[in-house]
């Protein structure tokens, strides 16, 4: 549904994507093309494949691309592993992030930043200089810096988890965002703060998919194109009014669609 | 096995001491624990054999202390290098107990022995020369923290025993080091006395060397209102028993234990715990942690007591367990006893690996995957190498585990 002639490469391509995970087949030709300064929201119910086509991207190895390329800035990364992934700059958000007792924010925070600064070869940045960093960063998620001193997301709220993700972008500055269901378990206050939290670290490099089942994240940032997904199948695309109609009338509509991809 | 043998024959030790009289004896009758007991059915026989196996020796060799004195006033004694202390200061004092004190307490625990719980302290009380014996009260406020090193030597079984007394309303922090060497077996027995309001922050971290052997047994009894703390490590041990037994004598006392026993190559350590609850308002929160690797063997057998007597017991007994290789093997049982019918009891047990989910979400972080796996081991050990107290600030036990395990 991408027709339109773009003037720069994409940074993302999928192209009839086919995955499984213990020979049950998840994800059954998925196309997906996403341009610098593009923003795709994917919607559809649960368990039609949103996140394992997340998952898959940042290289999840439960999962087998049984046919169908992923490209990054036009290189396939298939085999690459999902650290080589984001420290060349694809970025997941987690629906449910992992806590880790005993490993500090802060540190795991530098760890990271450092990862994905070696790969762009900048200077990796000690624990003053990181810090001088990561300060500036949490304003953009009105994070206390007392965060920073406390286990990785241990303890924390579903709102802190979450602006703790967009956080972790900010730091990372990745080419490519996937944030699922960033939106899910936040009052209204929250998402606010993680929708500005996404706008202002997105910008005309950077491509962003969002994976959500509500219009009210759209409503903040609204989206280039909406696809809706179904058994594993992108089944339409639109512009953000695909979203609005949805909304109002359900995934029950779109039960009756060809599938146009 | 060498040792039992001349024990047998009463060809092993001149001019004993009576308590190793007493011992000896009830050994000479009863040699060995059942095999088919509890607390001795898992026990490798090989292993155990091995053990046994190395000459008795009371003297001592030099060894390195793994870590630099602290310039702080800290007090390190070494079982069997310096045993004879007094130390009275304007807040506290720290004296040797005398032989009538010491041969009353011991007499009166020998008494009460099983000879499969206590067969370690049997043994090590019948090797356990009057050299190789410290034995301490402990008096006053305001103690620097103490630290005690005990060592096996090469190609040898040495035994040592550490008593303490900790008077009414004194607070220490004890770190305990047991040291085995290449080839060699330790025997190490620990009694502690907690008089009222008195409390301890105890550390024990063992390790050894390539074919090093421990058994190493812990007794403590808690007078009301005293508290214990336990933060316990053993690693790096061809075979390794660490037997806790603590009874709370009236009740109305805290114990907290955090410990963690770490198995690589074809090792087996075990941790048995018995805490016998023996009055109402006890409280005990435990947390044991095994973590086994290629072909190794972690074992845990918890259980707790709680008699009729005991009721307002609030008791929690947690077994964590992560096991690293297909070819390792875990045991864990965790039990409760509970007679007394107002007490709140609660145990269980996990046997996990390391967490998929939590390494892909480091790694998608740009996280290498040797590194993740690190980090979440770190993760799993920080909570008890951070409740061991007196070596954190000086000896980095969280890089010792990490790089040489």
């Amino acid at each position: 549904m991408q027709s339109k002639m773009k003037e720069s490469d994409p940074i993302l391509e999928v192209e009839n994507l086919f995955a499984s995970t213990d020979n049950l087949p998840i994800l059954k030709g998925v196309s997906l093309t996403v341009y610098p300064g593009e923003i795709h929201a994917i919607m559809g119910r649960n368990g039609c494949g949103k996140s394992t086509l997340s998952k898959i991207i940042a290289g999840h190895p439960s999962y087998n691309i049984t046919s169908g390329d992923i490209k990054f800035s036009g290189e396939n990364i298939n085999s690459l592993e999902p650290e080589e992934r984001s420290q060349s700059g694809i970025f997941l958000g987690f629906q449910y992030p992992i806590e880790i007792p005993g490993v500090s924010n802060l540190e795991f925070l530098r760890v990271s930043t450092n990862a994905r600064r070696k790969f762009l070869n900048k200077e990796e940045l000690d624990t003053f200089d990181f810090e001088e960093l990561v300060k500036e960063k949490l304003e953009l998620v009105k994070m206390d810096h007392a965060f920073l001193s406390r286990s990785v997301n241990q303890g924390f709220s579903g709102g802190e988890k979450k602006r703790n993700e967009i956080l972790q972008m900010a730091l990372l500055e990745p080419k490519i965002a996937i944030l699922d269901e960033t939106d899910s378990g936040l009052d209204i206050d929250a998402l606010r703060i993680v929708a500005s939290g996404i706008k202002k670290i997105s910008n005309a490099q950077t491509g962003i998919i969002l994976i959500t089942h509500y219009q009210r994240l759209l409503d903040e940032i609204e989206p280039t194109y909406v696809h809706v997904m179904a058994d594993g199948q992108i089944i339409k695309t639109g512009g953000s009014d695909l979203a609005l109609e949805l909304e109002k009338k359900g995934y029950e509509w779109t039960d009756n669609f060809v599938k146009e991809t | 096995m060498k040792i039992l043998e001349k024990i047998k024959n009463n060809k092993l030790i001149n001019n004993q001491t009576e308590i190793q009289k007493i011992c000896l004896h009830k050994l000479q009758s009863n040699p060995l624990p059942n095999p088919k007991s509890e607390l001795w059915r898992l026990s490798n026989k090989a292993k155990f054999s091995n053990f046994l196996n190395y000459s008795f020796n009371e003297k001592n060799t030099k060894f390195d202390i793994p870590y630099p004195e602290s310039s702080q006033n800290t007090v390190r004694l070494i079982i069997g290098e310096n045993c004879q202390i007094k130390l009275i200061k304007e807040n506290y004092s720290i004296l040797q107990l005398s032989e009538d004190e010491l041969n009353k307490y011991i007499k009166e625990q020998i008494a009460c022995f099983d000879q499969n719980e206590n067969w370690s302290d049997l043994l090590n009380l019948s090797l356990s020369s009057t050299k190789n014996f410290l034995a301490l009260k402990i008096n006053g406020s305001k103690i620097p923290p103490i630290e005690i090193f005990s060592h096996a030597s090469s190609d040898f079984l040495n035994a040592k025993t550490l008593v303490i007394f900790l008077e009414k309303n004194c607070d220490i922090e004890l770190l305990q080091v047991n040291l085995g060497k290449e080839n060699s077996s330790l025997s190490q027995s620990t009694f502690f006395l907690l008089e009222e309001n008195s409390s301890i922050n105890h550390g024990v971290v063992s390790y050894g060397e390539n074919r090093s052997n421990l058994l190493n047994s812990l007794n403590v009894i808690q007078q009301q209102n005293s508290e214990y703390n336990l933060g316990s490590l053993h690693f790096k041990f061809n075979y390794a028993r660490f037997e806790i037994s603590i009874k709370q004598s009236a009740g109305n006392a805290k114990t907290n234990i955090k410990g963690m026993q770490i198995t690589k190559k074809n090792e087996q350590i075990s941790t048995y715990t018995k805490i016998d609850f023996n009055g109402p308002d006890g409280f005990l929160d435990q947390i044991n942690k095994s973590l086994a690797d290629d072909k190794s063997h972690a074992i845990f057998e918890g259980s707790i007591i709680v008699p009729k007597i005991a009721q307002k017991t609030d008791a929690s007994q947690l077994s964590r367990n992560l096991l690293l290789s297909k070819h390792a093997q875990i045991d864990t049982k965790p039990q409760l006893e509970i007679i007394a019918d107002d007490v709140k009891c609660k145990h269980g047990a996990t046997i996990s690996q390391l967490n998929e989910e939590e390494l892909f979400y480091m790694r998608t972080r740009g996280i290498t995957l040797p590194e993740a796996s690190k980090l979440q081991l770190s993760s799993y050990f920080q909570e008890i190498i951070s409740f061991i107290p007196v070596s954190k600030d000086r000896w980095d036990l969280l890089d010792k585990l990490l790089n040489e395990n």
